[in-house]
């Protein structure tokens, strides 16, 4: 599905009724929920939760990290925190691939800051200092139909962006060269998209604004 | 900056730190800005792009030698080895507290709260993250492994020795070197070089890597570039910071020959 082929839609009620609002229940394959077995100690559970999602997570894992040893720790570190973070998950507020694609995409994304020589990371288990959010359902009533739909609403330029970046799997600094703009325009243009776009899914699934 | 302004700034910089392109400046201030703002969020940056990209991700297969590699961690869940679990949360990364709370919450932020469901998590055993010294006798002890001896190179590296451990199917390797001097990082680094000549007649690049003051015996995990197959050499130069491409060698360090 590319955004380009939605027509935008200016009547939310109306794109409501033609997405319809969709618990984030559905499950990888429609199969059975793995990770509450995991979450057991399940020791089956866990080697069936690598054959399913395993592929998944390497794919995300490879699109940022190209050395091999590197790639390879980062998959076993991916579902170590599986293991560990399974109890945790609820599968009204999100699909098993989405809770395991996110885990992916932060290690991933831990390890690409290193590597730049940034301040480096501490693992997920570091106990935080700061007061954590009271856990509002992250995603719960809003599927990626009604995402690219949301992005579809965005300036032609900034769709652009996200296209590069999530089908052509570009990095930042790719986009960069590929559209001659600068890195900071980048940045923020993809940076303010998704703050449009998250307003709208907000909008559309009537959720209040987050400003308090 | 009044409160909407900050709320605006807030998640902006939310919305970067979900793409992963923050600059440590722009980290420092989310985290200042975090706790005002982050239970404000109903939806989070980090589900919506999750989303997305798992929309536009392709599976690709594993390698077999990473479904080898899981499935030994797997049984190393269920074996209840946990007699020290504790102290073997080794923490693969050094602690940076900054980072290791954003990454923690943008995890909690999908995961909900904990509930009594933790409780049973926290019941399981931890599987254990090998050091680089275990991983080193693993991979000894593993079929297709081919270990080396490093000879030294002249002064005034003579005194270096040490050996190599390479496997070919699981594209992993470590270096055992005693003796190698300490280098100044700013000045020089050491780098490894790999010679597969049925690949290429060009070395391939094997990582760099850095000998702190006061270590004697350091274990050096390799981290080539690109796929080697059937590795005939292995040479340690010193080369400038981070690196080069193609090494002069005109600092040979030492080398290692099947």
């Amino acid at each position: 599905m590319h955004f380009k082929d939605f027509v935008f839609f200016s009547d939310i009620s109306r794109l409501k009724m033609a997405l319809g609002i969709m618990p984030g229940t559905e499950n990888l394959g429609g199969d059975e929920l793995i990770l509450p077995l995991v979450a057991k100690g399940d020791q089956q559970a866990m080697k069936r939760c690598i054959q399913q999602y395993g592929p998944v997570v390497w794919s995300i894992i490879n699109r940022r990290i190209h050395h091999r040893l590197d790639a390879e720790e980062t998959c076993q570190e991916v579902f170590t925190e599986v293991w560990r973070k399974a109890g945790s998950y609820d599968s009204a507020k999100s699909r098993e691939s989405t809770f395991i694609g996110l885990i992916a995409r932060r290690r991933s994304i831990d390890w690409q800051r290193k590597q730049s020589r940034l301040p480096q990371l501490s693992n997920l288990e570091s106990s935080p200092d700061i007061p954590l959010a009271s856990s509002p359902p992250p995603g719960a009533n809003i599927d990626r139909k009604m995402i690219w739909e949301a992005l579809s609403s965005l300036p032609e330029q900034t769709r652009e962006l996200f296209a590069l970046h999530f089908e052509k799997g570009m990095t930042h600094e790719e986009i960069s060269d590929h559209a001659k703009i600068p890195l900071g325009t980048v940045k923020t243009q993809l940076r303010r998209g998704l703050i449009k776009a998250r307003r709208l899914l907000k909008d559309i699934s009537g959720k209040e604004g987050p400003k308090s | 900056m009044n409160q909407e302004n900050s709320f605006d700034r807030f998640e902006e910089l939310d919305a970067g730190r979900a793409f992963g392109d923050l600059s440590s400046e722009e980290f420092n201030e989310w985290q200042q800005l975090a706790p005002q703002f982050l239970n404000s969020q109903e939806v989070s940056f980090d589900y919506l792009l999750t989303e997305l990209e798992l929309d536009k991700t392709s599976s690709t297969p594993l390698p077999s030698s990473l479904s080898q590699k899981l499935g030994e961690t797997t049984d190393q869940f269920i074996s209840g080895d946990n007699k020290d679990s504790d102290d073997q949360k080794v923490t693969p990364f050094v602690s940076w507290l900054g980072w290791g709370i954003a990454a923690c919450l943008a995890v909690l932020l999908l995961l909900g709260p904990s509930e009594p469901k933790v409780a049973t998590v926290a019941e399981k055993s931890e599987p254990k993250v090998l050091t680089v010294a275990e991983k080193f006798e693993v991979l000894k002890e593993s079929s297709g492994s081919m270990l080396l001896e490093f000879a030294p190179a002249s002064d005034p590296y003579a005194k270096v020795e040490g050996e190599v451990i390479w496997n070919d199917e699981r594209q992993e390797g470590y270096m055992s070197l005693i003796n190698l001097a300490a280098n100044n990082p700013k000045e020089n680094q050491y780098q490894l070089w790999i010679v597969d000549p049925e690949r290429d007649e060009l070395p391939v690049d094997g990582g760099v890597f850095d000998i702190p003051e006061g270590v004697d015996k350091a274990l050096i995990p390799i981290k080539n570039a690109l796929q080697v197959d059937k590795p005939t050499l292995f040479v340690i130069t010193l080369e400038q910071p981070g690196g080069v491409v193609k090494s002069k060698q005109e600092v040979v360090v030492a080398i290692a020959k099947s």
